[in-house]
Order: C-alpha cells, then structure tokens, then sequence
C-alpha cells in the first residue's frame, strides 16, 4: 500500500494506492488515519479495490481506523469495492469522532464483474462500519454474506436482483440542510434518512457499477461542494 | 418448558392488544406495495421472510437476546444505543423506539420495575429477563408478532383477504421458530443487515403521500 498525499485549499488529500491491485486469501491491509483538531483530512483510492478469489482457507483482512478530533472532518471516499467470484473478504471501518468532528463516509461495493457476466455463486463477505461520537454508538452497518450471493441478491427485500450497493452517512450539523435536495436526486431504489438533525444515511443500490456511479456521482459532488477527487473522474 | 403462567404474560405482551399502537407501523410495507414490489399473496411472503431473515427479525432477535442476557443498566443502555445505531432508517427508530417507550410504560405501571425507555426488543427482552421467561418462545413470539402485524398491514394496503393473511403467517411460523432458536446462541457479533430493498423502502415512505401508516 502506498499513499499519496496533496494539500488542496483548506484540506489534506490522501490517495491510497493498493500496488497489488487488490486483497486475495492471507492479505491483511489496514489504514489508520487521524485528523487532528480543527483538521480537514479527505480520504480516496486511486482506483477500485478488488477482493480477488481466495487462494486459501484464510479470508483477506480490512482493517480501516479513523479518528476525528475536535472541530476536525474526516472524508472516507474510497472508490468501489469490486466483489470477484470465490473471494473471501473480511473489512472493518472503525470512525471515532470526538464530540464537535465531522465525518462523510462512502462505500461503494459490486458484487461481481457483471460486465463480463460474472455472477458470486460461491463468494464470502463480511463488512461492518462503526462509528462513534464520543465512545457512543453513532451509526453500524453489518453485513455477511455466503454461499450464493447473487441468489440473495436476487431476493426481494434484499437487492431485487441489483448488482451495486452503497452507503453514504454524513456526520455534520448542516445534515438536514443536505436531506430535501438529495432525495431530488434518488432514483426508487435508492433512499436516505435524517437520523438526527446532524446525521443523515443512504442506501443506494443499481443494475451495476455504471448505474451506481450515475446515481453516486451527484451525491458525493453535493456532499462535497463539488470537490470530489479527480480520480473518481477517470 | 413454558408454564400457563408464563404462556400467558407472553400472550399479553405479544398480542395486538397490547397498547403499543403497533397497527399504526408497516416497516416500510407501505411503500414495498406502493412501489410494486409486493402485488399478492406469494410476494408479500417472500417480502415478509426477507425482513425476518435477512433484516429487522433475525437482528431484533438478537437485540432481544442480548438484552435478555444483560447483568447491569449500563450493558442495556449500550444495546439498546447499538440497536439505534444499527436502525437503517428514521422511521425505524421511530416504530421501535414508540412501541417500546409504552411497552416499558404499561408495565412499569402494571407491576412495576424500571421504567427507562428502550427500543421494542430491548424492552422484551429486558422484562422476559426479570420476569424469568424461557428466551426462545419469547424470541418466537416477538418474531411472530412482528409478522402478524405486518399482515395485518398488508390485509388494509392490498388484495389479500383474511384466509390469504392466515395462509402466509402459516407459512412463516416455522421461519420465526428457527430464528429463535438461532438467537439463543447468537451475539450482537452476529448481527447482519441485507435488507437493502427494505431499508430503502423504509427511508422511501418519509415521503409517501398519501399513506396511512406512520412508518
């Protein structure tokens, strides 16, 4: 892994790069990111991130640690997760927010390389995402899924057969400000909520990656007064 | 084995005539219908056993369980503060966190004990607990209840008629019997959320209009 960092107006930019394409049987990555006090810090990826098919009995290991100091905000922007048939991923995002910190989190994820018909008949995925105000339980997502994925995809209440799937939550008092025009700009397989006046969630899903990004892009270009990093553009 | 006695403090809590108001609740059905995802009888099935399965059922059964095994207040307040976390949507904070601020209510006033509001299954479990209910027929019945008031849901939103209703509770019986037996074992490791569709439904139907159910 390496990580290259810019200075934009106002913020740090890091862009992580996995040199190895991707995380197979074995891997274990991690990034502990902290922005300190009064500290903007924007996290991405160079490219997506592929969970190759495992090559053993030992899962790929994510392990993603953020913490916001007081006054700071921290943006997890990673590009897709891209699912391969027969991986084995277990990710974790841990965010710690001191009381006062910001957050906006993305995770985009698909569920095989549908564009060469590809379909997760026997895959495994475990992802969670933490986050904490101040100690307290603020938002989790867990989710683990074996076996035939695209058979639960498929399912009704599950996917109704979509192939992409994201999370965005924004921690931030202007949330509420953000609720009323995103929900303008969702299509019905797509939502987002007000949890509390300072927290709003989406869930996304689409056909595949393209139709997700077409729904993404102006959600994230809203969430971050059209800042995204140029990578995402490519 | 579950006494008479316990049967029917069960039968109490988990009927639709306990006044939690939960005939005002469809969990997103609402819109499911709405939106053309559930049209009759097999998909409003199918519907159902996802949300039990792969959504709010099985994960309330463990928040059930885990508050049913809790030794302090503090360890209650953290799992009923992880099952908000957890909560996909508003209006899912909102159906649980009203249903059991007046379950802890009602019985706090009936025969006493604490009465610090917690999310439905929190609340269920934290009184199965203290009232020295088995877990599983506990779970079983909430699962149940859960279900049966979302048929009822359906019975007002779409074509069903009551014997299709009572047709589609027989079918998903065996589906909330399993899942209690599951969360018996289960921790709040265990937790897992793939009702994707349903939570979208359930941010969705904020705004609904018009609607007749409050979530």
């Amino acid at each position: 892994m390496r990580a290259l960092f810019a200075r934009r107006p106002g913020r740090v930019e890091a862009i992580v790069l996995n040199t190895a394409g991707g995380a197979t049987g074995g891997d274990a990555f991690s990034i502990a990111a902290e922005a300190r006090e009064g500290a903007h810090l924007r996290l991405t990826t160079q490219a997506a991130e592929r969970a190759y098919r495992a090559t053993g009995p030992a899962p790929a290991r994510i392990r993603n640690r953020l913490v916001a100091r007081h006054g700071a905000r921290i943006d997890w922007l990673p590009q897709e997760t891209i699912l391969y048939e027969g991986c084995d991923l277990d990710r974790r995002l841990t965010l710690d927010l001191d009381p006062g910190a910001r957050a906006l989190v993305v995770e985009p994820i698909i569920f095989g390389r549908t564009a060469m018909g590809e379909r997760l008949r026997a895959a495994r995925f475990r992802d969670r995402i933490e986050i904490r105000r101040d100690g307290a339980p603020l938002y989790l997502d867990a989710l683990r899924l074996e076996g035939d994925i695209a058979a639960h995809l498929a399912r009704p209440a599950v996917a109704n057969g979509a192939g992409a799937m994201a999370s965005v939550i924004l921690a931030d008092p202007s949330a509420e400000a953000h609720l009323a025009p995103i929900r303008a700009l969702l299509p019905a397989s797509a939502g987002a909520s007000l949890m509390a006046p300072d927290l709003l969630v989406l869930r996304l899903l689409a056909r595949d990656g393209h139709a997700l990004r077409a729904t993404l892009l102006p959600v994230l270009d809203r969430l971050t007064g059209d800042t995204l990093p140029a990578s995402w553009r490519l | 084995m579950l006494t008479e006695t316990q049967a029917l403090t069960l039968a109490r809590w988990l009927s639709p005539a306990y006044p939690v108001g939960g005939f005002a609740y469809s969990h997103g059905l609402e819109t499911a219908i709405a939106d053309g995802h559930v049209t009759d009888e097999a998909s409003l099935q199918d519907w159902l056993s996802d949300l039990l399965e792969h959504g709010a059922g099985r994960n309330d059964a463990l928040f059930l369980a885990a508050a049913f095994r809790a030794t302090d207040d503090a360890e209650l307040a953290r799992i009923d503060a992880t099952a908000r976390a957890f909560a996909a949507a508003r209006e899912r904070v909102i159906e649980a966190e009203r249903q059991g601020a007046a379950f802890v209510r009602t019985e706090a006033a009936v025969s006493g004990g604490p009465d610090t509001p917690l999310l439905h299954p929190v609340a269920i479990g934290a009184r199965a607990a203290r009232h020295g209910l088995p877990l599983r027929p506990t779970v079983a019945l909430y699962l149940h209840g859960f279900m049966a008031n979302l048929v009822s849901a359906a019975l007002r939103l779409m074509p069903l008629g009551q014997t299709g209703g009572q047709r589609v509770q027989i079918a998903l019986a065996p589906l909330c019997e399993r899942l209690a037996a599951e969360a018996k074992t289960g921790t709040l490791d265990d937790l897992s959320s793939t009702s994707f569709l349903g939570d979208v439904t359930a941010m969705r139907h904020e705004t609904q209009q018009p609607r007749i159910f409050a979530t």
